[in-house]
């Protein structure tokens, strides 16, 4: 019964959320195809002028673009629910097997930039959390950078240094571990800035609190205090942040990838938008919204098993 | 590599600020013996700066497209880099007096590698679909001219008929875009060989075992291929038993793959790094011009004020084009002096300085034009309007080359003579319907391809409609013939003697002013021997072994 | 960079909990001299070189720093410092920009959200949860496709993603106005009930609306330069840092010069603003809560 009322309700209310969101994205996302300028036919032919007319309007027949804009809508929707997210424009191949095939690498990327950024703003925080001023502002003030520098110049300069000139890592790709670390350290590292800062000021205020001192009262040392009590009240803004944070990272994919030369999906939602791939581009929007509606699912489920008067009530 | 000292500090700083990450550097001896027998086996990645959105040869209009295939499809002849056509499928043929009409007799001993024997139905059935508007062919169907059609005379022997003389058939015929899949793939996937891997069957040194997007295309050797071109150092099977094609379009990161050795091979080296490189240890630089149209500026003659010849010529004569291409190019890329790189068949030796850059000649021609006054920037005026030249600009995707910067040193050049170029950036849609329009004043493109009839697409009137790619928009009888000329004889030095009276004239009528001559640059390991260039200066893999 | 979460997200939510803290006056100084630093640059770039940004010397190419090109020359010979300097102006620009449409359609978004009754208030607020369920350089890249390159057009793009958060503030905002006896009152006595909430809303939001807009202007010149940088937002020879960067890209190691600098322009950049919004933020919050 408890179960039910604490579990099951906030779920079935998220479900119902979410199923709003996606079809918001999904309007958004085919508003949008019917605003983008110029032909999707020689959005399909690139650079090449050399089609006949018969070629193009073959070309649309095919994608089914000689139809009024509200019967478009009506197949579009009829597709989507299907789960048939259409052909690309420009690779002619389904939409759905594109994207598919490039999850992979980019979770493997957003996988271990979240890594990154919870280790180091873990180790920071708990590091610097009420300490002297000097290693506070040294801290605080790494963090800024880490939050303000373009992560494009700052994978640029990694990439320079550690693979071009120190050979350390692989210079582009996706092949191993090792031509992870390099990506996820730049995917990560704004991430990791905020999340520090975050971090330490839940942490000094829950080291000002009453708890705080029973604890050190009943001989709880310095280090245990810190990671029992402390690490423990701050989980939660932790947590939170954590998941807004990981739904952006699919923005900052486009810009790893781009500069480490790996597969993934913000390298086909550069490319689908740079070519105005339209069916890629909506599909992509809607992968996003799904990614991101799992995530804040996910965190608050996360909220019940953290904070135990969650659960009780 | 050297480091600048800058760098180096910069370089132990992030070293020692991230202490916990090991190194793993792998030092690579490359101990080549001279005259060293081939050796089979091994595996070879070459990193390319495009990636094919279609792997269709039949369909793509790709460069690329044409270079990986052509591990996989063999093409009845085959075109060596003088220009000498050898058999290849096609153990041998005949071409009618009338240039319409050419018989190929067949080798009887080829399969496609799914078991299919190749015949002259497979032939029939690869040009027929080529042709057929369902295909949606953006290429390979206008290598095909005016296709009338293929008849099977006997089992290996097949004619291929056209309405009109067409003497570029030949060189067509050799090229990947004009190769055969199996009419078993073709029948069952002509759908899906776009997507490239397993599905695209033919009959090459290779077969085409995967394809991961935004990473690379792996091949395997075909261990049954005995039939090499004649001309090529061998017959059989291919040496690599692996070739990896990887996707790179940043060119540093290439570059970078090269000298990490997680590339054998590597295209499209940046001319800034030309030099650096030919220093690097191990490797070596390959600088092959392209044959084809070289990279031209096209003077739309039909608007203002580009209908005068005169601002035409001043434009021409305006822009230190030598001075320009050797600070963008480094000196790798040469200047151009005609419309066709030197490479190219039929190339016209004797416009070389010919209208060298005169700065004072251009001012002269734009005064006489009455382009006299200046506004508060310095531009010329005549009667109020400013001396304005719209040059669009190709969306960022597209520009290659840098040119978008060489173009800014063209514009700084011009303005020194009192000429505006404006550049404009629209969608790839917008950009053609205008370009090819006629409603801009100037257009840059460079066309590879190794044959003269590229000046036909260029310069001959009927190429001006929609489709051409005729940018000058100048129609003039003796250019419609010379072009026409071209194309209906097989006779070398009439052909030679037509297109060289071409680009004399489009200097003259300063209808297009040549910038540079394109040049596919190649790294290689010393480990990689035997490859080769085909004409169109793509990386033929067949005889490449590694030591 | 786009990671980093946009205003009125949970972050900003979370500042408040504050704890003792370092005195930030050397930081602050700091900053705020940089920011007129910066703000005279983009003002009059041409008061710091004589240089033109523009100017291709094809005899001087890819000069490395030193006395006479104090950040060294690019491959057409123009003066680095001098590109850097007048890059300011655009970069600024499109922060500035992008922000104050992004602050004008939250407002707008949020008191139709507090105004437009239940289905308005509904509305408006399931727009905001999709646009930031999208992630932010997305959101931006789409708009880019539709509208097109540019500055302006680069403006509304990355203004898109900050909208919903400044419509929330301003939503909330009004609905305290709202919900307070003294509307009531007001309509009683004849006032019309839109002009009223907009008279008092608006001074009330403005606080917080302007404390998160400067936080906003560091986050957007990231969004906007990434944009550039990738090809798809101002466009050369307009010397946009992110443009500029992406320029030198093929540089970085035989003309570093080309590269480091315009990137540690945007990080300076970004940080001032980062500082100065966040001294604001605590400022605000501090006497707010007292």
């Amino acid at each position: 019964m408890r179960f039910r009322t604490k579990v099951l309700a906030p779920v079935a209310r998220r479900l119902a959320s979410a199923l709003a969101v996606m079809t918001g994205a999904a309007a958004i996302a085919f508003a949008a195809l019917q605003l983008v300028p110029g032909d999707p036919v020689q959005i399909l032919l690139g650079q090449n002028n050399t089609a006949s007319p018969e070629v193009r309007a073959q070309i649309r027949a095919r994608f089914g673009l000689d139809e009024s804009v509200p019967l478009q809508f009506l197949h579009y929707l009829d597709h989507l629910v299907h789960g048939d997210l259409g052909q690309s424009y420009q690779l002619q191949q389904p939409v759905s097997g594109l994207i598919s095939a490039q999850l992979r690498p980019t979770a493997q990327l957003m996988a271990g930039a979240m890594t990154v950024a919870v280790v180091l703003a873990v180790s920071s925080a708990l590091l610097t959390a009420g300490r002297r001023p000097v290693l506070r502002a040294a801290a605080g003030f790494c963090e800024l950078v880490a939050v303000s520098a373009p992560s494009y110049w700052v994978g640029i300069v990694l990439l320079t240094v550690f693979s071009f000139q120190l050979h350390v890592f692989p210079v582009a790709g996706d092949q191993d571990f090792a031509s992870l670390v390099l990506p996820s350290i730049t995917l990560g590292l704004p991430i990791a800035g905020l999340l520090a800062q975050v971090l330490r000021e839940a942490m000094e205020a829950a080291l000002g609190q009453p708890f705080v001192l029973t604890a050190r009262a009943r001989g709880v040392g310095q280090t245990g205090v810190r990671l029992k009590h402390a690490l423990r009240h701050a989980a939660i803004p932790l947590v939170t942040l954590t998941g807004w944070l990981a739904g952006s990272l699919l923005g900052g994919a486009v810009l790893v990838e781009n500069i480490f030369g790996r597969p993934g999906i913000g390298a086909l939602t550069l490319q689908a938008a740079t070519n105005k791939d339209m069916p890629v581009v909506i599909a992509l929007v809607l992968v996003s919204a799904l990614f991101f509606v799992l995530i804040s699912t996910v965190v608050d489920l996360l909220y019940l098993l953290i904070d135990p008067r969650l659960r009780t009530g | 590599m050297q480091l600048s000292r800058p760098a180096r500090l910069t370089a132990w700083v992030l070293a020692l600020a991230t202490l916990t990450l090991t190194g793993c550097g792998s030092g690579k001896s490359s101990t080549v013996a001279a005259n060293a027998k081939p050796v089979a086996g091994g595996s070879l990645t070459y990193a390319v700066n495009t990636e094919p959105t279609c792997f269709d040869a039949h369909i793509s209009p790709q460069d690329i497209t044409g270079e990986i295939d052509r591990n996989v499809l063999d093409s009845l002849v085959s075109e060596d880099s003088s220009g000498t056509f050898h058999p290849w499928l096609a153990a041998s043929w005949t071409v009618s007096s009338d240039l319409q009409s050419y018989t190929f007799d067949l080798r009887k001993d080829v399969t496609f590698t799914d078991g299919t024997p190749f015949d002259a139905a497979a032939v029939k059935a690869n040009f027929d679909s080529i042709a057929a508007p369902a295909t949606r062919s953006q290429y390979a169907s206008s290598l095909l001219g005016p296709y009338k059609g293929t008849t099977v005379v006997d089992q290996y022997t097949v004619r291929v008929d056209f309405s009109a003389p067409f003497a570029p058939f030949l060189q067509a015929a050799g090229t990947a875009y004009l190769g055969f899949y199996s009419p078993k793939a073709l029948a069952a996937h002509s759908n899906n060989l776009c997507a490239g891997g397993a599905a695209a069957i033919g009959t090459g040194p290779f077969v085409f075992a995967g394809y991961t997007k935004g990473q690379s295309a792996v091949f395997t050797e075909n261990p049954n291929y005995a039939w090499g071109p004649a001309g090529a150092a061998h017959s059989g099977p291919a040496y690599l038993s692996k070739l990896t094609f990887r996707f790179l379009p940043d060119s540093a990161t290439r570059v970078g793959t090269l000298t990490s050795s997680q590339a054998q091979v590597i295209r499209s080296v940046p001319a800034e790094q030309v030099a650096s490189l030919k220093r690097t240890p191990g490797v070596t630089v390959k600088e092959l011009e392209q044959p084809g149209g070289a990279y031209n500026l096209w003077l739309n003659t039909t608007v203002a004020p580009l209908d005068d010849q005169r601002v035409r010529e001043a434009i021409q004569r305006g822009i230190d084009i030598a001075a320009d291409v050797k600070a963008v190019y480094f000196g790798v890329y040469p200047r151009a002096w005609s419309p066709l790189t030197p490479s190219t068949q039929g190339y016209d030796a004797a416009l070389v300085n010919s209208w060298a850059y005169n700065p004072d000649l251009a001012n002269r021609l734009l005064d006489e034009a009455g382009w006299t006054g200046r506004d508060a920037q310095g531009y010329r005026t005549k009667n109020g309007a400013v001396l304005s030249v719209e040059w669009p600009l190709l969306p960022a995707e597209y520009i290659t080359d840098q040119r978008d910067v060489l173009g800014q040193a063209i514009q700084a050049d011009l303005r020194k003579v009192g000429v505006r170029i404006t550049r404009p950036q629209y969608d790839i849609g917008t950009y053609l319907q205008r370009a090819y329009g006629g409603k801009e004043g100037i257009l840059d493109s460079s066309w590879s391809r190794d044959e003269p009839d590229v000046l036909w697409l260029f310069y001959n009137s009927a190429s001006i409609s929609a489709g051409g790619q005729n940018a000058t928009f100048y129609k003039d009888a003796t250019l419609d013939s010379l072009t026409a000329q071209g194309r209906a004889t097989l006779d070398k030095t009439a052909r030679d003697q037509s297109y060289g009276k071409v680009q004399q004239q489009v200097i003259d009528l300063a209808t297009t002013v040549p910038i540079y001559n394109p040049v596919t640059i190649v790294g290689e390991q010393n480990s990689v021997h035997g490859l080769t260039f085909d004409p169109n200066d793509w990386a033929v893999f067949y005889g490449v072994w590694l030591s | 960079m786009s990671t980093v979460a946009s205003p009125g997200r949970p972050s900003a939510r979370l500042r408040p909990l504050r704890a003792p803290r370092a005195p930030q006056r050397p930081g602050m100084l700091l900053a705020t001299l940089a920011l007129v630093v910066i703000a005279l640059v983009a003002l009059a770039p041409g008061l710091f070189t004589s240089q033109s940004p523009t100017g291709v010397r094809i005899t001087d190419v890819l000069q490395p720093p030193g006395t006479a090109h104090w950040f060294g020359t690019d491959q057409l010979g123009r003066d680095v410092f001098a590109r850097v300097l007048y890059g300011a102006r655009p970069s600024v620009l499109v922060g500035l920009g992008s922000t104050a449409i992004a602050l004008a359609g939250g407002t707008v978004m949020g008191l139709a959200a507090a105004l437009g009754g239940r289905w308005g208030d509904w509305a408006v607020m399931r727009f905001a949860d999709v646009v930031l369920a999208l992630p932010p350089l997305l959101l931006a890249l789409l708009a880019v496709v539709i509208l097109g390159t540019g500055e302006l057009n680069l403006m509304f793009a990355v203004a898109i993603a900050f909208i919903p958060g400044y419509a929330r503030i301003v939503r909330a905002e009004a609905l305290v106005v709202v919900r307070s006896g003294y509307v009531e009152a007001a309509v009683g006595l004849g006032l019309r009930r839109s002009v009223l909430i907009v008279r008092h809303v608006l001074p009330n939001a403005l606080g917080p609306l302007l404390v998160l807009g400067t936080v906003g202007i560091g986050m957007a010149m990231l969004s906007a330069s990434s944009l550039s940088f990738l090809g798809l937002g101002v466009q050369p020879p307009v010397p946009e840092w992110g443009a500029l960067l992406s320029g030198g890209r093929d540089f970085f190691q035989s003309a570093w010069w080309l590269g480091v600098f315009p990137g540690v322009a945007v990080t300076v950049c970004v940080i001032t603003m980062n500082v100065v919004g966040r001294y604001g933020q605590e400022r605000f919050t501090k006497r707010s809560t007292r």
